[in-house]
């Protein structure tokens, strides 16, 4: 289903217009001509340096769909590819193309690097793409980074795996929809996940 | 008022208008839901200042996340859930004990007509009374008495469970009347 | 008690500079959002709108409750070649039309959108999808972005419009 960089690369110069009215695959607008030449220039760096080129190319055709406009692409492709650079860094070697998605996903919520690559150490031999990606989440509902991110480094510490994790983030998104300040609730879910759910005990996510 | 909306028109529909750029939509939700709200949030907080200031704060965040309103014809009880959550957070219940309602302008003109005096301490010291109990225990009392609210609905909306918001409805009520028993007896 | 409830029930009114200063800060916002958003143009705000907008100009609620089911190893759909079937599930009675759009698609560029079909209300499709990490976002009536209620919020620029994170296991390893 994938299709190469080819929606990338096709941009006449001069006419984008004409050449979408040629190509009858084309339904949609694409990348201007500057901002096709900056993108390239990343994709062909993040090959280079064997990061996952297909994320950049991923945000582009986000981008495009979405209606955005040439420079917002580039600048939110640029800052992915920083972001990558970045916590291929921290996570090292050991990290998954998947991982360095996830973990520029966090980085990008807020969660510092050197965490990522804290947490990447202790789990070398275990995907963390669902907790970085939980903790992207529950710190996009408000729960301070700390918090998110000591929760779900107490959770893989626990052994907990990808569906505990992936309950206790449905945990904690209904509690605070329901009211809950998003930080209690947060630790309250990372105490109570992994075991059995305490239903009859109301106070378990007081505030006080 | 503000806006051209008809005060006719639902929650749900002043919702739509506002995320479709009619800015002024939002001042009649504002019109329809401050005065009740104020008043949950000077009762639990003590003083009209620090209420403005939730009230303003929970109005601002409802605005900013109106697009993640799930049910926007129950956009009053979403936008009372913020405002709960901001006056837990406020923080500066009974800070200020010199400014009581004998200073509150709205007290003076709510006060009865035939003993406007007598009233206004009335109220005083049922301020200083509530000010006397645990937030949880306020809080409660206040969602269960005064803006009548079932204990279902107090539940969703402070994601605590029945049986403990039932508790801390009682003990408040209990401690009430112990301290305004002290007080008529004193 | 009732003495004391009734004193409590009693309105407080508020300064009318209330919601003169109040007005001023959502102005504001306003203003901040709508330049952010310069360069989508008007016609694209109707985008933001979440799928319950249009159910209500319809005269509809749209209750959106589902999102994302992931159909694992051992159930009656099989995993080849690294890809895994998702289905992926949007409630919403009044559209007329649901689309999936994501990574996994191109963000259904060159008319690669997984096309959902409508069963009482509740849409779905199933569609094979590479194992890894995606972006994805439900399309309503070809112009709404919704991103989808029960799965983890994607991070980072979503270019105004909501985005979630799907993972999708490799049923195989």
């Amino acid at each position: 289903m994938k299709s190469t960089r080819g929606l990338i690369l096709l941009v006449a110069l001069g006419s984008a217009a004409s050449a979408s009215a040629q190509d009858p695959r084309i339904s949609k607008p694409h990348l201007d001509a500057a901002s096709s030449v900056i993108v390239n220039a990343l994709v062909d760096s993040a090959k280079a340096r064997g990061l996952p080129y297909t994320a950049l190319e991923d945000r582009v055709n986000e981008g495009i769909a979405k209606g955005a406009d040439g420079p917002h692409i580039v600048a939110v492709v640029r800052n992915l590819y920083t972001e990558m650079v970045i916590v291929r860094t921290w996570l090292g070697a050991m990290a998954s193309a998947d991982e360095l998605k996830a973990a520029a996903s966090a980085m990008q919520a807020g969660v510092p690097p050197v965490e990522l690559g804290k947490m990447k150490q202790k789990s070398l031999l275990r995907s963390l793409v669902t907790p970085f990606t939980v903790a992207a989440d529950l710190i996009s509902r408000g729960v301070p980074v700390g918090t998110a991110v000591n929760a779900v480094k107490s959770l893989v510490g626990a052994g907990a795996k990808d569906k505990d994790i992936n309950d206790f983030q449905r945990n904690v998104k209904e509690d605070i929809q329901q009211g809950a300040p998003p930080a209690a609730a947060a630790e309250a879910r990372a105490k109570t996940s992994g075991k059995p759910e305490e239903k009859g005990k109301p106070d378990s996510i007081d505030q006080n | 008022m503000l806006g051209l909306v008809s005060m006719e028109s639902s929650d749900a529909e002043l919702v739509q208008r506002v995320l479709q750029g009619d800015v002024n939509a939002y001042g009649s939700l504002v019109s329809r839901y401050r005065d009740r709200y104020a008043r949950y949030a000077v009762h639990m907080l003590g003083n009209r200042e620090d209420a403005e200031e939730a009230l303003q704060d929970a109005f601002t965040r409802a605005y900013r996340s109106l697009s993640r309103c799930e049910e926007p014809e129950r956009f009053g009880a979403w936008l009372f859930r913020i405002l709960v959550n901001r006056c837990r957070t406020s923080g500066a219940r009974r800070v200020r004990r010199s400014q009581t309602f004998v200073h509150d302008e709205g007290a003076l003109l709510n006060a009865s007509q035939e003993h406007p005096a007598e009233q206004t301490a009335w109220r005083e010291e049922i301020e200083r009374a509530l000010g006397e109990l645990s937030a949880d225990q306020r809080e409660a009392f206040l969602l269960k008495y005064v803006e009548e609210l079932g204990y279902e609905e107090m539940s969703e909306i402070t994601g605590v469970g029945v049986s403990a918001l039932k508790m801390r409805v009682m003990r408040a009520c209990d401690r009430l009347r112990i301290l305004l028993k002290e007080v008529h007896s004193g | 008690m009732e003495n004391i409830v009734e004193e409590l029930q009693r309105p407080v009114r508020l300064d009318d500079s209330f919601e003169r200063r109040l007005m001023v800060r959502v102005r504001r916002l306003h203003a901040e959002r709508r330049k952010r958003r310069g360069w989508l143009g008007a016609a694209m705000s109707i985008a933001q709108r979440p799928a319950w907008a249009t159910a209500l100009a319809a005269g509809l609620v749209a209750v959106v409750t589902f999102g994302v089911i992931r159909v694992r190893q051992g159930e009656h759909v099989v995993a080849a070649n690294g890809l895994e079937p998702v289905n992926f599930v949007l409630v919403a009675p009044a559209a007329k039309s649901v689309k999936v759009v994501g990574d996994f698609n191109n963000w259904g560029l060159n008319d690669s959108a997984l096309v959902a079909t409508n069963n009482q209300g509740v849409w779905s499709v199933t569609a094979p999808v590479k194992a890894g990490v995606h972006r994805y976002a439900f399309v309503v009536n070809d112009k709404q972005w919704v991103a989808d209620p029960r799965a983890p919020r994607s991070a980072g620029d979503d270019f105004g419009m909501p985005s979630s994170a799907l993972v999708v296991e490799d049923s195989t390893k």
